[in-house]
């Protein structure tokens, strides 16, 4: 018997991600996704959303869905460093000028063949979906980057991460997330990085001296089925599956920069500092940071980093 | 009618070890406080490593405590009926934790078998062989915990010479396997002295009952 | 009406004797093996998860092995003669003293069976010797001794925080006034009891007994400022040091150092009962065997092994948790109580109902990990504050530990007064009246959980 709502025969699709449904940008695209898949396929396919970590946090779904407990995933970029250190490529700093730029080369010909890159263990990705830029925020105003000499960094425990924090003297601290905001509020660390629609959802703003428009990196999700699920599927099933989910993709990834405005909009309305770089301040980020790039060249690939760097030239 | 506290060889490995995590879970975080506040520092493993060691103690001391009737439940019922329909109880409660742990054991087992490059068992309830094409994950590694040198040799063992920059998940999630076919033994021990009529049930009625009969102790009673 | 199957199930096998972290387990993983397409090696994963994927549940083996050197030195002594030196005067006086005890050693653990061990062992005899009933005594510390989950450090709050992701920081603040609260009121209680009944009241022994009883338990009472300081800092002086987890491992470092160095209770520096303490000047080596000595590593296993029984129900409840939400559960739990057009009002006594009459089978800890999930998406719909509904769910565990036929505070006061149970039970109830009284006042006047963490920590944000 199945309990959750799905008709016998119908190919159950279950989809854990770690958001909420109604205001994060993932959490909206893959309620999008599946009152669509819901709709249109209708007899052959029946999708289920499990948000807020209810069932996986990003770090299990990978292993669940490798196991077959679970189809459809969307983890950030950094998550899939075990799988392969290409996608390091996202996590360096100042690697795409914009979300333009990030787009263009998820749609070129190397972000496609990324998504092919961990087919040999077992996963295929499937869409790229947006977050935005990251923007740095702290207890002090950032900036140039000797302001972050000395100061604690909460970050994601990537390698690229920590490196990027300590080539501007910060040092980089991890801990639960659900801990970050009243560790930001009672200075057991003093700054974060992330996108403007997480800095709002998560309120980090309120307890922040301000936030540094940086746009020095990015926040990105990667859509990922196993291989032998997809496989497993009929043929028009996996075509029209994967037909809905490119243009869902497509719809909230145009609308992701507008969500990202208007959070920015929504702190400063709330009146908190947003400071903004000038040229010769964001270049001197960028010689901080840029360094870094050095010691993963050999992980991303070179022929990516140039690709991504063509990119920014053309925009 | 509680087992003697034992203070056999193995019981006493168990409880250094027991002793020992919890220690070396302590001093790492608190290591990991000083390294940031006082040196502005930190120590990046320490929080996954000591999630690790927290759940290695629970899950090989759950076994322990099997032999110690010190998990925690309900003997109301149990004080309640005749010795005989005390046996038969006990009986059935033990049975039901031996099939709990078999298919754990087996659950633990498929879980972990292809971290290792082995091979997980085929049926939904019951072990039924194991499945002969599977894909390997000896490659997959822990967020934070960077391997060891000395575990280099593995690399060559487990994941075609390439490189671990971290511990590969395999390792600590060993603890599964190990500490289910342990809780299964442990379990079978429970049943075989309840079958004997030397142990009349297999839980403890609250969390501080060694505490208790210090107290009852130092007040002369029996304990 | 398949879940009911799954409930029935649980509490039937609790009652023939199974351990409840089995009983859990065992339920979850027939229920799964037969309604769901899901792999048993799930079980396998979402039991590693309950330690490698819980990061704040650390805090649980922390605060029970600080409280453990804590008790295992004689700093419940020095508290309760403390509390009887600032309020033993009163009529009723060691009865107050002995709530006030249990408040300040509640502050220092994080849990109510062990409140009632270190304080009830000295507290009972005490009051018995100076003329109260056993079964006053008795019915006083086994109330009391619930405050040990509500005023923080607290074992249930951190599972409640890690059941729906609010801050374990926040949780704690939210039980700090309702806490003071629900002692003043037992004392209270006490106070109006005894004048009615002319009971004994102690000597005055004069302000010099309290600085002096003070400065003796100086170094215990240092234990809650560390956590209380380091984890919010002092308002214009220090920001916090650590986080609540991290507090909770610095508190079991300090209540070591406090045990072996300074009160020397315990370790290589223990004279062991007669005679003089010896000094780290006369034993230096002292500094490096009180490591692997005989009582800290026996205090280090006891901990341990408390932490194993606690975290292996939490855990398999976790197993059941996972299995809940594999099957949409909550949701329609959640679409089922809205659809019947519940209120905020009638909302927060289901609620009630649903832990009061849970808390009379479980284990507390693992009775949060189910329920919270189960009701927390209703309440946020609803409008109600996570820390407000937290509170509320912590006092309806504390009513759990002093009724029958499962109370653990029961059992526990039942041995450490040596009574039978069923004595106890009628022992408890007059104060029982008291925790209800409470229970009502804190369900329906939020302000009382939400106002200090408001202060502190500004207004709760609701990311789900
Ligand atoms: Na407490
Ligand atoms: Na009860």
């Amino acid at each position: 018997a199945d309990t959750a709502g799905c008709d016998d025969g119908e190919t159950v699709i279950k989809f854990a991600h770690v958001t909420n449904t109604d205001k994060h940008p993932k959490g909206i695209a893959a309620e999008m996704l599946k009152e669509r898949v819901n709709e249109e396929m209708e007899g052959k396919a029946c999708m289920e959303v499990y948000p807020n970590s209810t069932l996986y946090n990003d770090d299990q779904v990978l292993e669940a869905m490798l196991q077959g407990d679970v189809q459809l995933a969307a983890p950030s970029l950094s998550k899939f460093e075990t799988f392969t250190k290409q996608f390091r490529l996202f996590d360096l700093p100042f690697m795409f000028k914009n979300i333009e730029a990030v787009d263009a080369f998820q749609q070129s010909d190397a972000g496609q063949a990324m998504l092919d890159s961990m087919q040999k263990r077992g996963l295929q990705g499937l869409a790229y979906w947006h977050n935005g830029m990251k923007q740095m925020s702290a207890n002090k105003p950032l900036i140039m980057p000797e302001d972050a000499q000395g100061l604690k960094f909460r970050v994601q425990p990537s390698d690229v991460l920590v490196a990027q924090m300590e080539a501007i003297g910060g040092s980089p601290q991890k801990m639960a997330f659900s801990e970050v905001y009243g560790a930001l509020q009672q200075g057991v660390v003093d700054g974060q990085e992330n996108t403007w629609s997480n800095i709002y959802g998560q309120k980090f703003f309120e307890v922040q001296d301000g936030t540094t428009e940086t746009n020095h990196g990015v926040i990105d999700y990667l859509v990922v089925a196993s291989v032998d699920w997809l496989d497993s599927l009929d043929e028009d099933v996996r075509d029209q599956f994967t037909t809905i989910l490119n243009e869902v993709s497509q719809e909230r990834n145009a609308a992701v920069n507008e969500v990202d405005m208007e959070a920015r909009q929504a702190i400063l309305d709330a009146g908190a500092e947003i400071r903004e770089l000038d040229a010769d301040q964001r270049q001197a980020w960028v010689d901080a940071m840029k360094p870094v790039w050095e010691q993963f060249t050999a992980d991303v690939g070179q022929e990516n980093i140039d690709a991504a760097q063509a990119i920014n030239a053309g925009l | 009618m509680h087992p003697a506290p034992g203070h056999r060889l193995v019981d006493r490995v168990e409880e250094a070890l027991i002793a020992f995590i919890l220690g070396a879970m302590a001093l790492i975080t608190f290591a990991n406080v000083v390294a940031r506040y006082v040196f502005n520092s930190n120590i990046l493993w320490a929080l996954e490593t000591t999630v690790f060691l927290f759940g290695w103690m629970v899950l090989l001391g759950a076994s322990y405590c099997v032999k110690k009737s010190a998990h925690l439940g309900v003997d109301v019922v149990v004080e309640m009926v005749s010795l005989s329909a005390r046996r038969l109880l006990a009986l059935v409660a033990v049975a039901v934790c031996i099939a709990y742990s078999f298919l754990l054991l087996k659950g633990a087992w498929d879980y972990w078998a292809n971290f290792a490059n082995l091979p997980q068992t085929l049926g939904r309830w019951f072990p039924l062989g194991f499945e002969e094409n599977f894909r390997p994950k000896a490659w997959y590694e822990v967020n934070d915990i960077p391997n060891p040198a000395m575990l280099n040799f593995l690399e060559t063992l487990m994941n075609d010479g390439d490189p671990y920059e971290k511990l590969p998940r395999f390792i600590p999630y060993a603890v599964l396997p190990l500490s289910m076919a342990l809780l299964l033994y442990r379990f079978v021990q429970a049943a075989i002295l309840i079958w004997k009529g030397r142990l009349d049930r297999l839980v403890a009625s609250h969390e501080v009952e060694d505490e208790l009969a210090e107290v009852r102790a130092q007040r002369g009673e029996e304990v | 009406m398949d879940v009911l199957i799954l409930f029935v199930m649980v509490v039937g096998l609790m009652l023939i004797g199974v351990p409840i972290a089995v009983s859990l387990g065992f339920s979850s993983i027939l229920f799964l093996l037969w309604f769901s397409d899901t792999s048993l090696a799930s079980i396998a994963q979402t039991l590693m998860q309950a330690f490698v994927g819980h990061y704040t549940l650390l805090a649980i083996p922390f605060f029970i092995l600080a409280s453990s050197f804590m008790s295992t030195g004689g700093v419940a002594k020095r508290i309760i003669r403390f509390s009887i030196a600032c309020v033993g005067h009163l009529r009723g006086g060691l009865a107050i003293a002995g709530v006030f005890a249990c408040m300040i050693f509640a502050a220092l653990s994080g849990s109510s069976p062990a409140t009632v061990v270190a304080i009830g062992s000295i507290v009972i005899a005490a009051m018995t010797q100076a003329g109260y009933t056993k079964d006053f005594a008795a019915g006083v510390i086994c109330n009391a001794g619930t405050l040990g989950i509500l005023i923080p450090p607290s074992i249930v709050m951190v599972v409640y925080a890690t059941a729906t992701d609010v801050s374990v920081g926040r949780m704690f603040l939210g039980g700090v006034i309702p806490g003071l609260m629900a002692g003043t009121m037992l004392m209270l209680a006490i106070w109006i009891m005894a004048r009615v009944r002319n009971m004994p009241a102690g000597d005055w022994l004069g302000w010099g007994e309290i600085w002096a009883s003070f400065r003796d338990a100086f170094w215990g009472l240092m234990l809650i400022v560390i956590i209380m300081v380091g984890i919010y800092g002092i308002p214009g002086i220090t920001g916090a040091i650590f986080t609540p987890t991290e507090a909770a491992a610095v508190a079991s470092i300090y209540a070591f150092i406090a045990a072996v160095f300074i009160y020397r209770d315990m370790g290589p520096l223990s004279s062991q009962g007669e005679g003089k303490n010896s000094t780290l000047l006369h034993r230096p080596q002292a500094l490096l065997t009180a490591f692997w000595h005989e009582d800290t590593r026996r205090t280090l296993f006891e901990a341990g092994k408390l932490t194993v029984t606690l975290m292996f129900v939490i855990a398999n409840a976790l197993i059941l948790k996972h299995v809940l939400t594999d099957e949409q559960i909550p949701q329609k739990v959640a679409e089922a109580m809205l659809s019947a057009g519940f209120g905020k009002v009638m909302f927060l006594i289901v609620v009630n109902v649903i832990l009061l009459i849970g808390g009379q089978f479980m284990e507390p800890s693992g009775l949060l990990v189910i329920v919270a999930p189960l009701v927390f998406p209703i309440a946020i719909e609803l409008g109600v504050d996570p820390i407000h509904l937290g509170i509320i769910m912590v006092v309806n565990m504390e009513i759990g530990m002093i009724t029958p036929p499962v109370g653990l505070n029961l059992f526990v006061t039942s041995g450490v007064a040596g009574m039978s149970m069923m004595r106890v039970v009628k022992a408890a109830l007059p104060f029982l009246g008291v925790l209800f009284v409470f229970l009502i006042m804190v369900t329906y006047i939020p302000i009382l959980s939400t106002w200090l963490p408001t202060l502190m920590m500004g207004p709760e944000i609701i990311t789900r």
